[in-house]
């Protein structure tokens, strides 16, 4: 193999742990005859056979096309929500937009916002811990409605920041999910009861914010997936 | 029970004994049935062997002649050899009156 193959072979087994890359790429030097062509191959095989064993599982399922796909949707029109709200209550006069009705005062705007956080929390964390390894296609089922949205979006009172409210949170809590999984019983019940409290004052009429109940279930996972006391 | 691939893996394993790693195994595999063993296969298919307790593996040292790269080992486990030995015994059971058997009862010569 020349230099340049070589190195091709070397930047495919960067997929690999670190372990098996040496132990692949010394395999490959030992049996010499190979071509680099073979060689990437061989490597690309072993790293598409890593991740399709990992899609076995229900793990990966559920936090890329169960979570993470229909929690960005829900909350990029929960962020939407909350800017609607927040328009509102710095000046009155705006209208109500786009039918949503908008509760009056600070109290349903602090109850949106920290709902927003704790949804937003809960879900990437849930998106973190339920599968480290897959986290890659769970960040892309995430993104695709985010660009698709973005791309749309026609609000010209709003930024279409306002969309993305729920970003920092969601990517905090996957960070958090990633390194520690599983939170303490006593966090995790209070949390998942602030977050299911906090929905009765945030709500909105019926309809479409209905589906929004849905974004509950990441903090009640985490409850029955907490660190048992002991 | 084992499949064609992992009996072949613990057997080939099994009979390189101390200098059993991916590419002696694979090298020992492709000559014996003269088949392509991608690498694919091969370090899939240790995993879960490993996972299953039938083989035990470990990063061995690095040599010159792998590019400084450590060899992944393996040793066959005592239940590694039972799940070999159980395979072999009911491929042997099951081929006793297949007429390729030689020394079979009555036809075969």
């Amino acid at each position: 193999m020349t230099n340049v193959d070589w190195s091709l072979v070397e930047v495919a087994a960067q997929l690999l742990k670190r372990d098996e890359r040496d132990a692949v790429l010394g395999d490959l030097v030992e049996a010499g005859g190979e071509s680099a062509w073979q060689g990437l191959l061989d490597v690309l095989g072993l790293v598409i056979r890593r991740q399709a064993l990992r899609w076995r599982s229900w793990r990966p399922w559920l936090a890329a096309f169960g979570l993470a796909l229909p929690a960005s949707l829900l909350l990029m029109g929960f962020s939407l929500s909350v800017s609607w709200t927040y328009q509102h209550f710095i000046d009155p006069k705006v209208p109500q937009a786009n039918g949503l009705m908008v509760g009056p005062g600070l109290w349903v705007l602090a109850c949106r916002v920290f709902l927003l956080i704790g949804w937003s929390w809960t879900g990437g964390f849930v998106v973190g811990s339920v599968s480290r390894q897959t986290l890659w296609v769970s960040i892309a089922s995430g993104c695709f409605p985010c660009l698709f949205c973005l791309a749309r979006f026609r609000e010209e009172s709003l930024s279409r920041l306002c969309l993305l409210l729920f970003l920092a949170p969601a990517i905090l809590g996957v960070r958090q999910g990633v390194r520690i999984i599983r939170i303490k019983m006593g966090s995790a019940i209070v949390l998942a009861m602030a977050v299911t409290a906090l929905v009765i004052p945030a709500r909105s009429g019926m309809g479409p914010w209905m589906l929004n109940w849905g974004l509950i279930w990441p903090a009640w996972y985490m409850v029955a997936t907490a660190r048992k006391p002991g | 029970m084992l499949g064609e691939f992992e009996y072949l893996l613990i057997g080939a394993a099994a009979g390189l004994g101390d200098n059993a790693y991916g590419a002696a195994i694979r090298e020992e595999i492709e000559a014996t049935t003269g088949r392509n063993c991608s690498i694919g296969a091969l370090y899939t298919t240790i995993d879960r062997l490993e996972a299953k307790g039938l083989l035990k593996t470990w990063m061995g040292a690095a040599t010159p002649q792998r590019g400084g790269r450590a060899k992944r080992m393996v040793r066959v486990t005592p239940k590694g050899v039972q799940a070999a030995k159980d395979f072999y015994d009911v491929v042997t059971r099951v081929s006793r009156g297949a007429s390729w058997v030689a020394n079979r009862t009555g036809s075969a010569s």
